[in-house]
């Protein structure tokens, strides 16, 4: 069994990657555009002396979009369309292992996730009046994205070898996708103004914290990482569950 | 030995769909031909052996999941990306560097959809694009599973041709699913009988045709006047529209002949024919167990 990721099966990935419309349209064009129309719109309601701040808060949470739009999304859509096909089981039976295929999976999709964050960057430079964060948020909030699209790819690729199916993992992603932004504050309403209930839900999110807090010491400043790493951490197990269910359903016994 | 399958049983639900009481045994080298109809396990037992499906019993090998190879019924790619990549990543080589990749594609006659997307091929290209992948395994034990199913009849033909000839001086164990006599006779040397779930026989082609049919047969068309001149010789199972007689040696084999020829009938002489030896052992199977086909 090939348990190794090559370079070739990298670039197999980002070719993969390439193909996929859905990916491009939700991990580029939508942030970047939900950002720029957000700004223009929330940004010209706000008096001038929070308006750095607000526009601060908009950029933060529409760079979320991005790990939750390439992995969750895109790569749901990608790897469910391809469990369908039983291209996963051919290439196990080509002799890669699954942990070979999900390590370049990964690879390709940080890749991915780079180049849209770097395009993400440019035009926040070009068309956002945002003040320049201190290194320290900066490598806080990369770290953050990193370790979000992470977990997010490991979700959606256990929810495709569990569902195998295109449409319910779609529809399964989507709701989750969707939900998260409306309950971290990503779309505008506030984590304050939801019932007791989902404000809990919502803590255990880590896109609460940064989508909420990370303006705040964006310029530099003290800020208590516990819960936010704690929801991390939390985040992190539920997606390493989910895998080890979904690839013990699909062993194989020989 | 190479692999042997001891009391397999695979379940589906309820469903017994391959059961396996007496050991079957693949030997290195051999060529094993799997026939059956439609339900009678073939493709069970392919994916039990390469650990697909659960089952109940014992498959005792040395042999390794990456030490066998398969092209099973439907085998998908991508199609984000020209095949000439996929094949270079799952191969991990480079066309333009692997000389015997490079004979292989062009056995295979396979250049000119190097530069296409999966999608767009034929569906024997489909075939031969997995082939020449699992051919390029050189796996120890290799399935194809109805390699060519849903293919016309000269695409199947040469497919098989090339086939034959890819694995006519290799020495890996090859086992072959199929629906088609032609096919098997060609690939095959041993012959494994399934029929819903059971199996029926399993031996060398020639053994099993003696055992069955005997030492030779005659296959002419089925009707009145070939039924009468054919009367007093021993009638074997055949398709319906066939009339198949076997002739135990030499004596009866000539005085066949001559009445055919007299009579001017056009007739096949065969001492392999792999349809009528599958419906002969599946008759005596049932009969003997004492149930219905």
């Amino acid at each position: 069994m090939k348990n190794k990721c090559s370079f070739k099966m990298v670039l197999y990935e980002l070719r993969n990657i390439n193909g996929n419309f859905m990916t491009h349209f939700f991990g580029i064009v939508f942030p970047n555009i939900m950002c720029l129309l957000l700004s223009k719109t929330v940004g010209s309601q706000v008096p001038d002396n929070v308006r750095q701040e607000v526009l601060t808060s908009i950029t933060l949470s529409m760079s979320l979009v991005m790990p939750m739009a390439i992995m969750l999304l895109g790569y749901g859509a990608l790897y469910s369309r391809e469990v369908e096909r039983g291209i996963p089981l051919r290439m196990r039976l080509f002799g890669y292992s699954e942990k070979s295929e999900i390590t370049a999976k990964l690879i390709a999709h940080l890749i991915f996730l780079t180049i849209a964050f770097i395009i993400f960057s440019l035009v926040q430079i070009i068309a956002m009046d945002i003040p320049k964060p201190a290194f320290s948020s900066l490598i806080c909030l990369i770290l953050s994205l990193y370790l979000l699209g992470i977990i997010f790819l490991v979700i959606a690729h256990s929810f495709a070898q569990i569902f195998k199916k295109f449409s319910i993992t779609f529809g399964v992603s989507m709701f989750l996708y969707f939900m998260i932004m409306m309950i971290t504050g990503m779309m505008g309403i506030e984590t304050e103004q939801l019932p007791q209930t989902l404000q809990k839900i919502a803590g255990m999110f880590p896109m609460t914290y940064v989508s909420n807090d990370f303006a705040s010491f964006w310029q530099g400043g003290n800020y208590n990482f516990m819960p936010y790493i704690q929801s991390l951490l939390f985040l992190g197990a539920i997606a390493g569950i989910l895998l080890l269910y979904s690839m013990h359903k699909n062993r194989r016994v020989i | 030995m190479l692999l042997t399958i001891e009391g397999m049983q695979v379940r589906y639900g309820k469903q017994t769909a391959l059961k396996i009481t007496s050991p079957v045994t693949f030997e290195k080298g051999e060529r094993i031909g799997v026939i059956g109809s439609n339900g009678a396990g073939k493709s069970t037992l392919v994916k039990a052996l390469l650990g697909l499906v659960p089952y109940e019993g014992r498959v005792a090998t040395r042999l390794k999941p990456e030490q066998m190879a398969v092209h099973m019924q439907f085998n998908e790619y991508v199609s984000t990306m020209p095949v000439r990549c996929i094949m270079e990543t799952i191969l991990n080589t480079k066309i333009k560097e692997d000389k015997e990749l490079q004979d292989l594609i062009s056995f295979f006659d396979f250049e000119q959809c190097l530069l296409k997307k999966y999608n767009v091929l034929s569906g024997g290209q489909k075939q031969k694009f997995t082939i020449i992948m699992v051919m390029m395994q050189k796996a120890e034990l290799t399935f194809y599973d109805e390699v060519t199913s849903g293919l016309d009849f000269e695409t199947r033909q040469k497919l098989t041709e090339k086939m034959v000839g890819w694995y006519r001086d290799k020495e890996g164990t090859l086992l072959v699913v199929s629906h088609y006599y032609d096919e098997l006779e060609q690939l095959a040397d041993k012959i494994l009988v399934l029929d819903q779930g059971s199996v029926v026989a399993c031996g060398k082609k020639e053994e099993l045709f003696q055992t069955y049919c005997g030492r030779v047969i005659f296959i002419m068309d089925n009707h009145e006047e070939n039924r009468n001149l054919m009367n007093g010789f021993k009638l074997l199972k055949a398709p319906e529209h066939l009339l198949a007689i076997a002739a135990g040696d030499k004596e009866e084999e000539e005085k066949i002949v001559s009445i055919l020829i007299e009579n001017d009938v056009n007739f096949k002489r065969s001492n392999s024919d792999i349809e009528i030896m599958f419906m002969n052992a599946k008759e005596r199977f049932y009969k003997k167990a004492g149930r219905k086909e």
